[in-house]
């Protein structure tokens, strides 16, 4: 309102024969001060502790600030690759993304499709249920899944008629591991995949039916294509979200146990730099984790660029 | 018809079983404490005996506060650097831009057990440890919250921005004046998302907070090692650590399913 006041500068600028060193960079600078906060945190909080965790996986160090950081050449990677435990957790993370994608992947589709018919206020309440374990915290759900989990008086053996020990048996602890964190997403994925159903045009079925194409025909040949750009996108989400989903719970549950049975790189990554006080490791682990991250994901964004079918 | 039967049919059994370890939970934690092993679907007689039990054992209030501190300064901080990053990125034409805009993506890519050691390293050297500024600081930008910003601004008229420069407003009023109440909406959407994600945290403050667990993720990791077979009070913390976000959610559901569906990523 009573802002006014800077306009006089703004209109002077273009009339201005020779525009000054001064005021050409008054004038490009405005950009990169609005970036300056986000820019900043980013720097100081992402990209300076990746340049460091690089520098640190080359030196050994037991994260004591009295005690120097000694340099290690490449004996931290060698140590890792030579540890047994690091191929096992590589397995067991592949074995949780594996397992989550029913969840993430099969469910949703098949939900989707079986449910094309229901819309309206139906499909809004039925999806404000599906989505609620999205929202509960991971202690909490680690809390009620521990209940229902019990060997002695939770829900699951009681209607099951059995007495395990879900949680902290090695064969049933990381599938129960998997089960709540498919839990947890299962209705973000349907929600999803629903919305990517919608934003299929019906003219293609339509026009293939008035050809005699079946119904089967039709899901497979052009529903499914169209929808396999959300599919990719819900492999990268799976990828991404089980690191997120399954730490807070093995950490509360499972602290990785019993017998290494549920821990994965992402558990062992914090294992080794906060209870081993193994600084060099733990950062030699996190370098060759984030590279391979790098390029799972190169690869799903070269597939999805390779596989999808766009709808123009 | 069946098909419409059939549709109903497995819309309601999955959302039965997402629903009911959230009831369970709820049931519990109401339940007289004799009762606690109770297969009856209905929670009766009703009890708030474990909530009282709960409060006796654990500084309810205090966690509920810290972590709504944690909240909504996270939030609210991720809301304003988002902002205004997105308005850089969207109002204006300059050298490295595309550079600069793939440093924000590629934060998806480096995992945070990658940058924890340094961060945390970084923190005790600035005294922050145990601290909740300790918490809230080094989450006070959002990759997320600048990207879906920057996704509506793409969209805005740029006939506005052109017409308010014309009037001589300089670009921080234009963006108060005319670009955030034209946004309202994408910006409430997002500071639920945030909140909600900030709400739930429990890597980093699990971090910075080893020594008092001062907010309700921690409390209630806590309470689960020390009480970890009392059901009752401990489904009353669980119950009480999500029933903000679950208030929010019965008022603002589409808007809460949206933002997150629309995110992609939490």
């Amino acid at each position: 309102m009573f802002v006014e006041i800077p306009a006089p500068v703004k209109l002077a600028a273009p009339t201005a024969g020779k525009p000054s060193v001064v005021r050409r960079a008054s004038r490009a600078l405005p950009p990169y001060l609005y970036l300056a906060p986000a820019l900043a945190l980013l720097v100081i909080w992402t990209y300076r502790p990746l340049v460091q965790t690089a520098q640190l996986s080359f030196y050994s160090w037991n994260l004591l600030p009295t005690q120097p950081m000694l340099p290690a050449g490449l004996d931290n990677y060698r140590r890792l690759l030579e540890l047994p435990e690091l191929g096992q957790s590589v397995t067991r993370t592949f074995v949780v993304i594996a397992g989550l994608l029913p969840f993430t992947i099969v469910i949703p589709v098949l939900v989707g499709l079986l449910t094309k018919q229901i819309g309206g206020r139906a499909r809004n309440f039925y999806q404000g249920l599906v989505f609620a374990p999205m929202l509960v915290a991971p202690v909490a759900s680690a809390a009620v899944w521990r209940w229902l989990l019990d060997p002695g008086a939770g829900v699951a053996n009681r209607v099951l008629g059995t007495g395990n020990n879900w949680i902290n048996e090695a064969a049933t602890a990381n599938p129960s591991i998997i089960l709540i964190t498919g839990w947890h997403l299962v209705g973000f994925a349907v929600l999803v995949v629903s919305a990517g159903l919608s934003n299929i045009s019906g003219d293609y079925a339509e026009a293939a039916q008035l050809d005699g194409a079946t119904r089967w025909q039709i899901t497979r040949w052009i529903t499914l294509p169209l929808l396999s750009p959300t599919l990719v996108f819900l492999v990268l989400m799976t990828v991404l979200l089980s690191a997120q989903w399954t730490f807070p719970l093995i950490d509360t549950l499972t602290q990785g146990g019993p017998a290494d049975a549920t821990t994965n790189i992402y558990y062992l990554l914090w294992d080794y730099s906060f209870h081993s006080f193994d600084a060099g490791l733990g950062a030699a682990a996190g370098m060759l984790f984030f590279i391979g991250f790098g390029l799972v994901a190169a690869v799903l964004v070269w597939l999805s660029e390779r596989l999808t079918f766009h709808d123009n | 018809m069946w098909r419409t039967v059939r549709g109903h049919l497995v819309l309601a059994v999955l959302g039965l079983l997402c629903v009911f370890p959230i009831y369970w939970l709820y049931a519990t934690s109401l339940r007289e404490p004799g009762d606690i092993l109770s297969l009856n679907p209905l929670p009766w007689p009703l009890s708030v005996e474990n909530y009282t039990d709960a409060a006796s054992k654990i500084d309810m209030l205090g966690l509920l506060r810290n972590t709504m501190i944690v909240a909504l300064f996270t939030a609210f901080g991720q809301l304003l650097t988002g902002l205004l990053a997105a308005y850089a990125f969207a109002a204006w034409k300059f050298p490295f831009q595309r550079v600069l805009f793939l440093l924000f993506v590629g934060t998806w890519l480096v995992p945070f057990q990658v940058t924890m050691l340094p961060n945390y390293v970084l923190l005790f050297q600035m005294g922050m440890l145990n601290t909740l500024a300790g918490v809230v600081i080094p989450n006070l930008c959002s990759a997320l919250g600048v990207l879906m910003l920057r996704q509506h601004l793409d969209s805005f008229p740029k006939e506005l921005l052109e017409a308010s420069r014309m009037d001589g407003r300089s670009s921080w009023t234009t963006l108060w004046t005319v670009v955030v109440p034209n946004l309202r909406p994408a910006l409430a959407a997002l500071a639920i998302l945030l909140f909600v994600n900030a709400w739930n945290e429990y890597f980093w403050p699990a971090m910075v907070l080893q020594r008092n667990n001062a907010v309700l993720q921690l409390g209630l990791r806590s309470f689960m090692g020390s009480e970890g077979n009392d059901w009752g009070p401990l489904m009353a913390v669980a119950g009480l650590a999500c029933l903000p976000v679950f208030v929010l959610y019965l008022v603002l559901q589409r808007h809460i399913v949206n933002a997150f569906v629309r995110s992609g990523l939490k």
